[in-house]
């Protein structure tokens, strides 16, 4: 009955006669049904949020969670802030696992192809099929990705006493930074990094904020370093590479540098750093020879820049980082060592590089064992190939042959759990349980080890099971014993060591407290030890790397900052519609090129062009990026999927279509640097779905700076000054209109449009330091998956209908990809302002949007007819529309937004979710403001300083949003709300008096004269 | 604000509006509604009338979170196995029905009861703050120590409703209080 009545038409009936409704009639299909526990679970109050801690499995930077669960069902993951890697944040990609967990593509049990189509199969039997398969195969690889430390350990022993051999692939194995580590200081590791020790870094072109080990980690590290400090001192921050990424843009100054240059730019600063190379012991010929002059012509950086940042960063304590995969080119090793001398002789090691206690779960082996599995294969000598968390038919360069050599072998298992291109090609499906309802652990450094524990039964339309418990259970059946049952009874094996090595009496105890906390001390965690450098024994070549190809476009393949390289997690709607960070597209592939090379191609955005290289071309529409230097062009990973779900499918380009497979010779990682391309027009053009308004403010004051050594000088000056104050309150709200009132009088007394409670009632506010958002993006998706933000769909983001609250604004200042110099890109995180003299008020003809009491601008969905005046009428355009109901099992229509079955478990039951014909926007997380002041009253208590955190700023790696009860002169919002840098958006133009408050980014150099 | 909670309310109108749910009353059947074709029975012909009449089981015996949570929860099986796995009943009916339960118990499946209450899904009810505020179930449940059968009283679960009890009792009727 329900399926015909449209909201609209149920308010007539009631309009027309309350107990009219009764002759639409009923039936059992409208009943609900009140479904109560059989046994009540002693962990769950109806009602009542349950917290699991866990280890995030997105990727190997192994972020400790807090898992929040709703009578049984996980609705939304946060940071463990007492979890030294996540500290309580979370990325964009973390956030995003609910969406794999409840993925709708899951397979829904193990499948067996037969005559080319999956049939279910039993667990039973196709684990006996997999046993007597591989003992009869001679000899099988396993290939894995990140599995964890307690399944990798399994799976070696396994493959170990069944003829087989683990491969590990990772398409941005950090291959070549593990092998510089080894020949600079004999240490076969990745470093730990810390960034919040250092006063200055130089990146060369790693992207730590985005892609790169750990970016919540540096995130934190990197804002607490480049965050203006109480004394008004400030960390510096040069990016040294052919293109900025997100991290880049966070730079105060940018080297654009020849393609392939970096070993020859960290080169000349050591030797200005050790005074020719004369402190660089073993490399001190090699430095002696690269002088900031030697290299000028190469790196195309004047050698006085380079001398400048030499000095600036033997200032110390600095550190040098990367090169990221910008740098993994043919000399991607050398480059790594050449950053390795850099850091040492300016003396950062073991100050704010740590090779003594490095980051343990991110070992990889790079491509090389690969390509032998490759050749293998190809040779028919394998007879049986298990693939475990990853995805190499994706992940691989078409031109490895990897496809087919797969597709040659026998017998394929694949433990996928939902499809993806190599699953597609597999004989055997065992769909693995995604780590939201596995056992697990991770270690995040020597000594600091995390569980990964269930946070909910496994969903139920889901037969999956544990890919450790299916190795074992193979493993019996082959007659081998592996020492446990489960793969649980393993795990705790291994964390009863564990217990006997922390000194625990009790390892249950001990167990349990590490499931509590979310993390466990076994053993310390050495820190500080210098290291010495070692004779560079190994054919090291440090000038720039070949390209191979005609032409001078150098054509860079990055790992995007929303999927990495995309392999296993681009099924997600959250990720695909989550504005580029950089770009601001969402959806599909762009390929970025500078504007002057754009206008001598004769293209502009949106052109479609051809990029063609010798193993393969690839479509996409252009995007100018004034942030690429002219000689190179640049395609971001993830998109390109044939096969890897309803939402991926279609939407982009594999850029790895476009490079050869070709090892670097020292480390035996996939080069990604190393082909120049071929742009041709189709002539075709495609719009872009972009988020992006305009890349520049306009000269308006959206998002100011100050420059650093102008702070403090204006802080005794008179009160400010401002012309008469404007209001949107003329003919009826539309027009504005001179006003006579002070900025602290609003919202007027006897206002229609509410009036704020006395001094008891609090008023929330919020302040965002734009010196320390890096635009990361994280809080955009927390938001989403807060505040069941429904994503819309390519279609409608093109027609400028995307819904997320939170919109991340990106303004270019100073981007000059000529020559090294000063960079100013600013970030703005714009949400409802929460304005005491809001404009969306007085044009609301039903009063669905008012003032609450304690501040907050909130919008009655109830009460809402949809004319959207409101959001014509805001200034900052925060309020976003639902021109469709975006939350129904089925598309509205097809390409439409939509929750289909068990998506919905993910749905907040906090918060409202809307349907077509609302207005919505920021809220301040209303709902976590309400739940605690019910506590608060039930409890008799009162709410502390800090204790209400917004889902944003609970996420912020960076710390840049502080959140409180501005009414209190001591709460960290009123602080901050009355300093130096607090400005408020576009205020001063309609008297908006928004509760948001933003802080000036602080640059080094000067500010141009027209900001405020 | 989507289509179940819809649903959901015509049914409750219809509740009001059926001259058949008299007739449910007086039969002391296990019937919650009608209209007219499809009839609507409780799982368990449950007698909240012996419960809370005559034993006088405080109501967070069972509805055991209404105080410290939004949900006022309903009893798990194992709750009402806890008395009924000694008490069978006094006569064959009430024998039959406790079978019922034991029924489900014995099987490990929950009781699909019908659910008689709710407000819409944009109405925030947190029942924590209004036990706190010693506001008696009764208020808006009604007596229901003497129902046979649940059935919504007072009021249509409408807003006016709300608001004439805040107003009486001078607490906030700010939209936001109930509605985000």
């Amino acid at each position: 009955m329900t399926d015909g009545l449209k909201r609209r038409d149920f308010l007539k009936v009631l309009g027309a006669s309350g107990a009219g409704a009764g002759v639409l009639g009923c039936s059992t299909e409208n009943v609900e049904r009140l479904m109560p526990y059989v046994v009540p679970p002693e962990d769950i109050t109806p009602g009542v949020a349950t917290w699991y801690t866990t280890v995030c499995g997105e990727c190997e930077a192994g972020c400790g969670m807090w898992v929040r669960t709703r009578e049984g069902r996980v609705v939304k993951v946060e940071g463990n802030p007492e979890h030294p890697v996540s500290q309580g944040a979370l990325c964009s990609r973390g956030h995003s696992s609910l969406q794999a967990l409840y993925n709708p593509d899951r397979f829904t049990g193990p499948m067996l192809r037969e005559g080319g189509q999956l049939q279910p199969i039993s667990w039973d039997d196709a684990e006996q099929m997999v046993a007597e398969r591989l003992s009869s195969a001679g000899g099988y690889y396993l290939f894995t990705g990140f599995a964890g430390s307690s399944l990798a350990g399994l799976m070696s022993d396994f493959a170990g006493a069944t003829d087989g051999q683990v491969v590990r692939y990772d398409p941005l194995a950090e291959a070549p930074l593990r092998e510089a580590s080894r020949i600079a200081f004999g240490r076969d590791v990745v470093p730990w990094y810390d960034l919040e020790e250092a006063r200055f870094l130089v990146s060369f072109g790693a992207d730590f904020l985005e892609s790169w080990l750990s970016p919540v980690r540096d995130g934190r590290g990197f804002s607490r370093m480049s965050g203006v400090d109480e004394e008004g001192g400030k960390g510096g921050f040069t990016f040294v590479g052919s293109r900025l990424s997100l991290t880049g843009q966070n730079a105060d100054d940018w080297v654009p540098i020849q393609p392939g240059t970096e070993a020859l730019v960290a080169l000349a600063m050591a030797n200005v750093v050790s005074g020719g190379g004369t402190s660089a012991g073993p490399y001190r010929s090699i430095v002696a020879t690269y002088t900031p002059e030697n290299v000028a012509d190469a790196t195309g950086v004047e050698a006085e820049s380079i001398r400048e940042l030499a000095e600036r960063f033997a200032d110390g304590p600095s550190l040098a980082l990367g090169p990221g995969v910008a740098g993994l080119h043919r000399g991607a090793t050398a480059a790594n060592v050449a950053v390795a001398v850099l850091n040492s002789v300016a003396g950062n090691v073991g100050r704010t590089v740590h090779y003594d206690a490095p980051q343990l779960d991110a070992p990889s082996a790079g491509f090389a064992p690969m390509q032998q599995a490759i050749t293998a294969m190809g040779a028919g000598d394998v007879g049986a190939v298990l693939v475990h968390g990853s995805n190499p038919s994706y992940a691989l360069p078409a031109s490895s042959g990897f496809r087919e050599a797969f597709g040659s072998v026998p017998f394929k298992v694949s433990f996928a759990s939902s499809m993806d291109e190599t699953a597609a090609e597999a004989d055997l499906i065992l769909p693995d349980r995604h780590f939201l309802e596995s056992w697990g652990d991770m270690a995040s450094r020597p000594g600091q080890w995390t569980v990964r524990q269930p946070a909910m039964r496994p969903v139920p339309h889901f037969d999956s099971k544990q890919t450790g418990d299916v190795l074992l259970s193979v493993a019996t059946r082959m007659g081998l014993g592996l020492g446990s049952e489960t793969f649980y009874d393993h795990l705790r094996g291994r964390w009863a060591d564990f217990a006997a090595t922390a000194g625990a009496t009790d390892a249950d105890a001990f167990w349990h407290e590490s499931l509590r906390a979310g993390l466990a001390q076994v053993g310390t965690t050495p820190s500080g030890a210098t290291e010495t450098l070692r004779q560079p024994d190994r054919g090291l070549v440090f000038d720039p790397p070949a390209f191979d190809g005609p032409g001078d476009l150098h054509l860079m393949v990055y790992p995007s900052a929303r999927y990495g390289d995309g392999a296993l997690n681009a099924n997600r709607p959250w990720l695909q519609e989550l504005p580029d960070p950089v770009s601001k597209i969402t959806w599909h592939s762009w390929v970025e090129m500078h504007p002057n090379r754009a206008e001598a191609l004769g293209l502009r955005d949106g052109d479609v062009v051809v990029l063609s290289t010798e193993h393969g071309s690839v479509e996409a529409p252009v995007w100018t990026y004034p942030g690429i230097r002219e000689d190179v062009i640049a395609l971001p990973m993830g998109g390109g999927h044939t096969n890897a779900g309803r939402f991926a499918d279609g939407n982009g380009v594999n850029a790895l279509d476009l490079l050869p497979s070709e090892v670097e010779p020292l480390s035996g990682g996939l080069v990604h640097f190393v082909t120049k391309v071929d742009v041709t027009s189709t002539g075709r053009r495609r719009p872009l779905a972009s988020i992006s308004g305009s890349d520049s403010q306009s000269n308006r004051p959206i998002a100011p700076a100050v420059a650093l050594a102008g702070l403090g000088a204006e802080a005794e000056g008179a009160e400010e000054e401002h012309g008469p104050l404007r209001e949107l309150q003329g003919v009826g709200g539309f027009v504005p209109v001179e006003t006579e009132g002070r900025p602290e009088d609003f919202p007027l007394e006897g206002s229609r449009y509410g009036e704020y409670g006395d001094e008891e009632e609090p008023r929330w506010a919020m302040t965002i330091d734009l010196d320390k958002c890096t635009g990361c993006s994280a809080c955009v998706t927390a938001c989403q998956a807060e505040n069941n933000v429904p994503w819309v769909g390519e279609g409608q983001v093109t027609m400028g209908r995307d819904m997320g609250w939170i919109r991340l604004e990106r303004y270019y200042e100073a981007v000059d990809a000529s020559h090294a110099g000063p960079l100013d890109v600013r970030f703005l995180p714009m949400i409802c302002q929460h304005c005491g003299n809001a404009p969306c008020e007085p044009v609301c003809p039903v009063f669905a949007t008012y003032h609450t009491p304690d501040g907050i601008n909130t919008q009655v969905y109830n009460r809402c007819v949809g004319t959207r005046y409101c959001l014509n009428n805001c200034p900052y355009k925060v309020r976003v529309y639902n021109w469709y109901t975006f939350t129904d099992e089925e598309p509205v229509r097809e390409g439409l937004g939509h929750v289909p079955e068990p998506l919905n478990w993910q749905l907040n039951p906090d918060v409202t979710v809307r349907e077509n014909g609302i207005m919505e926007k920021c809220s301040f997380c209303i709902h976590r403001i309400r739940a605690h002041q019910d506590r608060a009253a039930v409890e008799g208590s009162t709410i502390t300083d800090g204790q209400i955190i917004p889902a944003c700023q609970q996420s912020c790696p960076a710390e840049a949003i502080v959140f409180g009860n501005i009414r209190d002169p001591g709460s960290r919002v009123a602080q901050s709300a009355g300093g130096e840098r607090a400005y408020r958006v576009l205020d001063e133009l309609v008297n908006t008096q928004p509760a948001v408050t933003y802080l000036k980014k602080v640059t080094f150099h000067e500010v141009e004269s027209e900001e405020h | 604000m989507t289509k179940r909670w819809i649903g959901a309310s015509v049914v409750t109108l219809t509740f009001l509006a059926s001259p058949a749910l008299a007739q449910a009353q007086d039969s002391d059947a296990a019937v919650a509604v009608t209209d007219g074709e499809a009839a609507l029975v409780q799982p368990i012909a449950f007698p909240h009338t012996i419960h809370a009449g005559v034993d006088q089981i405080d109501c967070q015996y069972c509805h055991f979170s209404a105080e410290r949570s939004v949900d006022a929860g309903i009893p798990p099986v194992g709750t009402c196995m806890g008395c009924h796995q000694i008490i069978g009943g006094t006569d064959e009916r009430q024998q039959a029905e406790i079978q019922k339960l034991r029924d489900y118990s014995a099987n490990q499946e929950s009781i699909p009861w019908i659910r008689i209450y709710k407000v819409a899904d944009h109405v925030h009810f947190p029942h924590l703050r209004h036990v706190a505020a010693e506001v008696d179930c009764a208020t808006c449940h009604g007596p229901v120590e003497e129902m046979m059968v649940i059935e919504e009283v007072n009021q249509p679960l409408a807003m006016g409703w709300c608001v004439s009890c805040h107003m009486e009792r001078g607490v906030s009727r700010d939209c936001a209080v109930c509605h985000y």
